[in-house]
């Protein structure tokens, strides 16, 4: 070994002395030991980062959040005061009473904390996407080897015990010796996770249309925009549960949050596929109703609210931008009216 | 005197030919879609090998999932592929590559001493699209053609005049190793009076030890690439013909005075121009000028072994030959008329002969080969990329302890004496190591013989990258 030149020197091996066991495997082992450092590395990163972060938003949110904790406190203490006031009158009224409201209240904090449980579940795997996607797009970009072995181990965690996991397993094991780090990434992308796309894609191109057509054929304009947010909240959670996020009202609430927050702040190519649908919106619309061009209209955005959910629920980075969504989108809202119109 | 032999006496007979080829050729392109894939390198850089892999793991592409980067592959749109090889006059010996590459014990196939052709259809789905509208399923002619390598270093004779030629191979002999393993020869073509009447025999055993000469400077020692002309090297069908008795005229300076007819340097001269016109010239125009997608093999570590000079040699060779493609952007009109390549790929074969973290490393020392050839491209707007490939896998990776740390290596077959070895074949630099650097002991890459290629059930564990190499190239035409 002659570091001292920078490199190394080739080195003739006896081949009974190498490690026989599963050769193919055995190169990603020691590699495995690095990704340890690189992985703390990264989360140290994000603290500096926070604490960069912190003070400003704690100047400037104290109030509020002194205002939220306030409220909160209040709310409970209140609400605790009162169960305990029904307890008390049950009771004293007759045990019997008693039994069936202490009863009722059980139920509910047993259903509340399963409920919070998993909403808190639904939250932790959705902080675990977002750090699986912050680490495979770093992959992405990185052209040697070895720096994938964390990714496959938070990726198994999160798939662990669900359908999926037999799937991602087959495709881990299928994963070649001579991929780098990005190759083994967009084998995954390509390979693992390519039947939850497609459910997730019919999911949406399902709702979509729904919506699209009910709010076509709802003669209460003000009935619609309801119509359209429920559905919406279904297709949310339905993609979460397709890509193995439990899903809970809170995960619920917080995607949403996200959702509506990049459809706000669309980037360029999103931008591109809005005018693009709107264009295709406009010129179908021409020959349809007023009604019709409304219910294209809910159809479409529900639809870009499914893709902006699939991309962040899916644990890999979705490369492409899937515009033959919209586009069929459009035609199945178009075909279900005229399926329709004879019929009315 | 029909309107064909009119044309001929206005036109001449070559480009009536060619004419009458394209014509042809246009009609088929407008009804079916076709790509004509330049497989491009120089010797022993593993072009036969390339693609008898490439389209044996095609031809099973329906249904084998050995290809997981091909897309159209991977979503199951192929339907199927067929050979069609066989309509074309010199088929390229598949059957034979692969029963070879299937044997046990497996062997590559000889190196390259005729040109043939593949003609691949491959039948796929098209994807959801406007496109349907023309069909269900669409073909793909895939058109490749396998040469020795030796004579594509005669495409860059075709920009030079005799006496041009004569100063850039001045040039080449100027340097070692050339200068000392040509010194008899050197020596010998000075004594010669140039202006004299030609002598038939002297020509004949002149040529005959610069062909000697030029297999000495293409084996092992020196391994150098860049060796005019390649039909001397290699002569094909033209083996003994007097077209061969050519020899560039290394002279300290050019014989002065007016050229007398029927003298030496005249009938060097006369030949040197039937050579271009009647060789390499219709080599060109058949086969070399109409290309849409180009891969350029180069054997990376066959030069890190052997050192500087052939590093060198291989990379003006490379320059040399690459500068006779045309490239360009290539519209739908363009690519009926006169196609161009408008994506190329440098693809350093070899890739399982090195271990695989060091892949990365191997596309650079390529892009510090090819960079010229690259900027030239870049500037005219063509994609290039560089790839580390194996066409078939012929190691196996496996790590030994050694001074207490895990080293990865590789196991296979030695390519000469077939007993199983390890090694640790060395680090692929990045940069162009310096002149003391170029040491044997610091690169020990092995020629391995190839592991057993199956005739069906293909995985993808039998190649490098070879099913991204062909998204590249094809993946857009899939459409």
């Amino acid at each position: 070994m002659s570091e001292a030149d920078g490199y190394r020197k080739p080195i003739l091996l006896d081949p009974k002395q190498l490690d026989a066991a599963a050769p193919t495997r055995s190169p990603e082992l020691p590699a495995r030991e690095f990704p340890l450092q690189q992985v703390s590395d990264v989360g140290a990163d994000d603290e500096t980062a926070d604490a960069g972060r912190g003070p400003s938003r704690k100047g400037r949110g104290g109030w509020r959040r002194l205002f939220g904790i306030s409220v909160g406190a209040v709310l409970v203490s209140g609400v605790s005061i009162e169960l305990y006031r029904l307890l008390d009158w049950s009771f004293t009224t007759h045990p019997a009473l008693g039994a069936v409201v202490s009863s009722l209240l059980l139920l509910l904090t047993i259903s509340g904390s399963v409920q919070l449980w998993r909403s808190f579940r639904g939250l932790r795997q959705l902080s675990q996407i977002e750090r699986i996607q912050t680490d495979a797009r770093a992959l992405l970009q990185h052209k040697g080897q070895g720096g994938a072995s964390a990714l496959l181990r938070e990726l198994q965690r999160h798939y662990r015990n669900t359908p999926e996991e037999q799937r991602l397993n087959e495709t881990i094991r299928l994963l070649d010796s001579a991929y780098s780090d990005s190759e083994i990434v967009r084998y995954l992308s390509h390979h693992a996770l390519s039947e939850q796309d497609e459910r997730a894609r019919r999911c949406v191109q399902r709702y979509a249309v729904e919506s699209g057509v009910l709010v076509a054929l709802s003669p209460w304009a003000s009935f619609d925009m309801l119509l359209v947010g429920w559905r919406n909240l279904r297709m949310l959670r339905e993609v979460a549960g397709i890509y193995g996020v439990a899903p809970g009202a809170s995960t619920q609430w917080i995607l949403l949050k996200r959702v509506l927050h990049n459809l706000a702040f669309a980037g360029l190519s999103e931008m591109a596929i809005d005018a693009g649908s709107a264009a295709l919106g406009s010129s179908l619309t021409a020959t349809l109703s007023a009604r019709a061009g409304q219910g294209l209209g809910a159809g479409l955005f529900t639809a870009r609210t499914g893709l902006q959910a699939q991309r962040l629920c899916r644990p890999l980075p979705l490369d492409q931008v899937d515009q033959s969504l919209i586009k069929s989108v459009a035609k199945g809202i178009v075909e279900r009216l005229g399926q329709s119109k004879p019929a009315e | 005197m029909g309107i064909g032999g009119r044309l001929k006496s206005w036109i001449g007979d070559q480009r009536v030919e060619q004419l009458r080829d394209r014509l042809a050729e246009l009609a088929e392109q407008s009804t079916e879609h076709h790509l004509r894939l330049a497989v491009t390198g120089l010797s022993q850089s593993g072009k036969t090998v390339f693609i008898s892999a490439l389209v044996h793991h095609l031809l099973h592409a329906h249904r084998s999932g050995s290809l997981p980067f091909f897309d159209v592959a991977t979503s199951g749109r192929i339907i199927g592929s067929r050979d069609l090889s066989d309509e074309s006059g010199t088929p390229f010996p598949l059957q034979q590559a692969i029963a070879g590459l299937g044997r046990e014990p497996p062997h590559w196939p000889a190196s390259t001493r005729e040109l043939s052709e593949v003609r691949l259809a491959i039948r796929y789905r098209r994807p959801p699209g406007l496109r349907r509208v023309l069909g269900e399923s669409a073909t793909l002619y895939l058109d490749i053609i396998d040469y020795p390598g030796e004579w594509l270093l005669d495409l860059p004779m075709l920009e030079l005049s005799f006496e041009q030629w004569c100063a850039s191979q001045q040039r080449l002999f100027e340097q070692e190793p050339r200068l000392s393993v040509a010194s008899d020869w050197l020596t010998r073509l000075r004594q010669v009076d140039w202006h004299a009447p030609a002598e038939p025999a002297l020509l004949q055993e002149l040529s005959g030890t610069y062909t000697r000469l030029l297999h000495r400077l293409r084996s092992d020692p020196y391994a150098l690439s860049l060796l005019q002309p390649g039909r001397c090297v290699l002569p094909g069908e033209l083996e003994g013909t007097e077209l061969l008795q050519l020899f560039p005229l290394v002279l300290p300076s050019w014989p002065m005075g007016a050229i007398p007819d029927g003298s030496f340097l005249a009938l060097l001269k006369s030949r040197y121009e039937q050579y271009r016109q009647q060789v390499v010239r219709p080599f060109y125009l058949r086969h070399f000028s109409r290309f849409d997608r180009q891969v350029v093999l180069v054997d990376c570590l066959k030069t890190l072994n052997r050192g500087e000079a052939c590093f060198e040699d291989m990379q003006r060779a490379l320059n040399g030959i690459l500068q006779s493609f045309n490239y360009g952007r290539n519209g739908f009109l363009r690519r009926l008329f006169k196609p161009r390549i408008d994506r190329v790929l440098f693809a350093s074969t070899k890739a399982d002969h090195v271990t695989a973290n060091q892949h990365h490393n191997l596309d650079r020392f390529l892009e510090l080969m090819i960079q010229d050839a690259q900027r030239d491209m870049g500037f005219e707007g063509i994609a290039t990329r560089c790839m580390a490939i194996a066409s078939v896998r012929s190691t196996q990776a496996a790590e030994a302890q050694v001074d207490g740390q895990t080293l990865s290596c590789l196991r296979g077959w030695r390519k000469d004496s077939d007993e199983e070895i390890a090694l640790f074949p060395g680090e692929v630099p990045t940069e162009l190591p310096r002149a003391e650097d170029w040491t044997q002991e610091r690169f020990r890459f092995i020629d391995f013989a190839p592991r057993r290629l199956p005739q069906n059930e293909l995985q993808p564990s039998h190649h490098i990258r070879l099913d991204q190499l062909l998204e590249y190239m094809t993946g857009d035409q899939f459409r």
